[in-house]
């Protein structure tokens, strides 16, 4: 192994990755954004620590995410730590205990970086910013649609108009095996034909159950269709008070947000499988990956709760692309006052160190925007930050 | 970073949709699938059979529905990552890659065959519920590995990209796993099939996305290929 080139210093674990300028600070911009439009609805901000104890991590919510957690031991209590792989889990943690005895609903927002030992999908990255919202202690439809129109409007702040909401409920594939009294093993077979969509091995083993599966399965799609297919369906009473919370609300959503896409998939359950009620996954038309999940579960000691977490880094890949900041070199020795002035107004300064013989060469050579000629930004003609910076950062 | 995306969240439009991409199983499958892409209505360039057409990317009389066609193995990862909305893909193909972006909601009920398990017709018979390991040369790891433990049997994988039946006479492997129709490749290489892990046929894929942010189009084409093929 010793006559191997050495290791390229650029060279990052698999879905770990930099971010340079100017995604950085898209980035950091973008979930304060978020943060704010969260903040605007009294959810307030919390922030849990990186690691955890494994014990109370796993213990509640998070052991639908134990196997994609990081472990670490703890060299000072001797204890295994978790790296956190999502943020709902410690939420749930904090409302539990130290916010115990706040009045409910307690409204909760959050933003971090999540770390998983695999990406969630083909070529996709291990660290997941998150930024989200928890509503605790509410078992509602109002409850579950504010979340959801609270997260489209979060959406539209970093110019997401167009997003697309897809509802499903994760827990109607069990309730209705389990209702069928069919064996574990047909179950299993079941569940994956469904989760694959396949509708031939759905009709090949859903014996009695075929039809209305097949239906449910066809109704994946636009609201309004899926929901007489719910109607229409001979569901057992558990299911039937799901899918009638479902109708109420799409209902609310609709009514707040006419102009907003919602799809249903009834029969759809993966995700995190810690959902007990309405989930949601947003979506941008064209775009391959997820902005967003979440959904109503059942927080830490049994409180019905439900939130939303958007991927910050997924959601900016498929909004507008941030204007950059005009920037005015500053020669070295000019008036710093004139350089605060600019600043207030919005520019960014880049202060000259040393004294150069052309002002505009050097800011061209800085990929500077602006110089600053006798008391006034003057555009650098042909800088170029935007040709380079738009062909290769992105 | 990674490589820039289609703006497309901001279309003015939204009816103003890129082409649907159908992607087709170069080979054996793709003359099969003539019959059922006529009954639903898709008429691609006449040269899209063509073997000798340098062309991979072809109109079709739809101006919203271009067809490529790539090696069977790669219809499943074109519409697993997006690249392709729709496809057509061998159920072994399926099986092997397990993408969860991918949904199978038709049968098409063509290119029939079976994913199974054969070795030398003269092997001594042996009781395989003593091996701990067996060394499988396949173009399927992931089926072979999966079967074999199923069985408490870790399969050592040769991994193969033809010629699959020329394996065991040349002691690289004891048992090979492969795609079989009609037995015929086996037999003249000496070989005879012991097991058959799974009956498959080509399916119509979707990607997952596609379908829940264009459920109206993707739905509409599936409503078409199941009219198709009469289920």
């Amino acid at each position: 192994m010793d006559d191997q080139a050495p290791p390229n210093p650029a060279l990052l674990p698999a879905g770990l990755r930099d971010l340079l300028p100017p995604d950085a600070e898209t980035e950091a911009a973008g979930v304060e954004a978020a943060m704010a439009v969260f903040a605007g609805h009294a959810y307030r901000r919390v922030k849990p620590p990186l690691l955890e104890f494994e014990e109370s991590f796993v213990g509640g919510s998070g052991a639908a995410v134990a196997e994609q957690s990081f472990r670490i031991m703890d060299p000072d209590s001797h204890r295994m730590m978790v790296l956190r792989a999502d943020m709902t889990p410690q939420i749930a943690r904090i409302a539990a205990t130290r916010l115990a005895a706040h009045p409910r609903p307690l409204r909760l927002s959050y933003a971090g970086q999540c770390v998983r030992v695999r990406g969630g999908g083909p070529g996709t990255d291990r660290q997941v910013p998150q930024a989200g919202i928890e509503l605790i202690g509410a078992d509602s439809a109002a409850a579950d649609a504010e979340v959801m129109l609270v997260a489209v409007e979060a959406l539209a702040a970093l110019g997401l108009q167009r997003p697309s909401l897809d509802l499903t409920l994760p827990t109607l594939v069990p309730a209705l095996l389990e209702n069928a009294g069919m064996d574990a093993a047909t179950q299993r077979i079941l569940s994956r034909a469904l989760d694959r969509k396949d509708a031939a091995e759905v009709a090949r083993h859903g014996a009695a159950m075929a039809p209305l599966l097949t239906d449910l399965l066809l109704a994946a799609g636009p609201a309004a269709p899926a929901l007489e297919a719910l109607r229409r369906a001979n569901l057992p009473a558990t299911c039937r008070d799901l899918a009638g919370r479902l109708a109420d609300v799409v209902g609310l959503v609709q009514r707040a947000a006419p102009r907003l896409r919602v799809t249903i998939d009834p029969l759809e359950f993966r995700g995190f499988r810690y959902h007990t009620g309405i989930a949601l996954t947003l979506f941008a038309p064209g775009r391959h990956e997820e902005l967003g999940r979440g959904g109503r579960y059942f927080s830490t000691d049994g409180e019905p709760a439900t939130g939303i977490t958007l991927y910050a880094d997924a959601v900016l890949r498929a909004a507008i692309p941030r204007t950059e900041r005009p920037t005015v070199f500053v020669p070295a020795g000019s008036d710093l006052a004139v350089a605060q002035t600019l600043r207030a107004a919005g520019f960014a300064t880049l202060g000259g160190l040393d004294a150069v013989t052309d002002n505009t060469e050097e800011a061209r050579r800085l990929r500077c925007s602006h110089v600053l000629v006798a008391g006034e930004p003057v555009p650098v003609v042909n800088h170029p930050s935007s040709a380079a910076d738009t062909e290769t950062d992105n | 970073m990674t490589a820039p995306f289609p703006q497309t969240a901001f279309a003015p439009d939204p009816e103003a949709e890129d082409a649907l991409i159908l992607v087709l199983p170069k080979g054996r499958i793709l003359g099969e699938c003539g019959p059922v892409l006529a009954r639903a209505g898709v008429a691609p360039a006449a040269d899209y059979l063509d073997d000798d057409s340098r062309r991979l990317r072809f109109p079709t009389n739809d101006p919203k529905l271009d067809v490529v066609r790539v090696r069977p193995f790669d219809v499943a990862t074109f519409v697993a990552y997006g690249a392709a909305q729709i496809g057509i893909c061998g159920a072994d193909v399926l099986m092997e890659f397990d993408y969860p972006e991918i949904y199978a909601p038709l049968d098409l009920g063509i290119g029939a065959c079976r994913v199974s398990v054969a070795e030398p017709a003269g092997a001594a018979s042996e009781d395989s519920r003593q091996w701990s390991t067996v060394r499988v040369a396949t173009k399927y790891p992931n089926i072979a590995r999966r079967h074999f433990a199923a069985r408490g049997v870790h399969a050592e994988v040769v991994h193969l990209n033809g010629a699959m039946e020329l394996a065991p006479g040349l002691g690289l492997s004891r048992l090979i796993v492969d795609l079989v129709a009609t037995g015929g490749t086996l037999k003249a290489n000496g070989l005879h099939e012991t097991e058959v892990i799974a009956h498959v046929t080509s399916r119509l894929i979707v990607n997952r996305t596609a379908l829940k942010t264009k459920p109206e189009q993707i739905g509409a084409w599936i409503a078409r290929f199941r009219a198709a093929v009469g289920s």
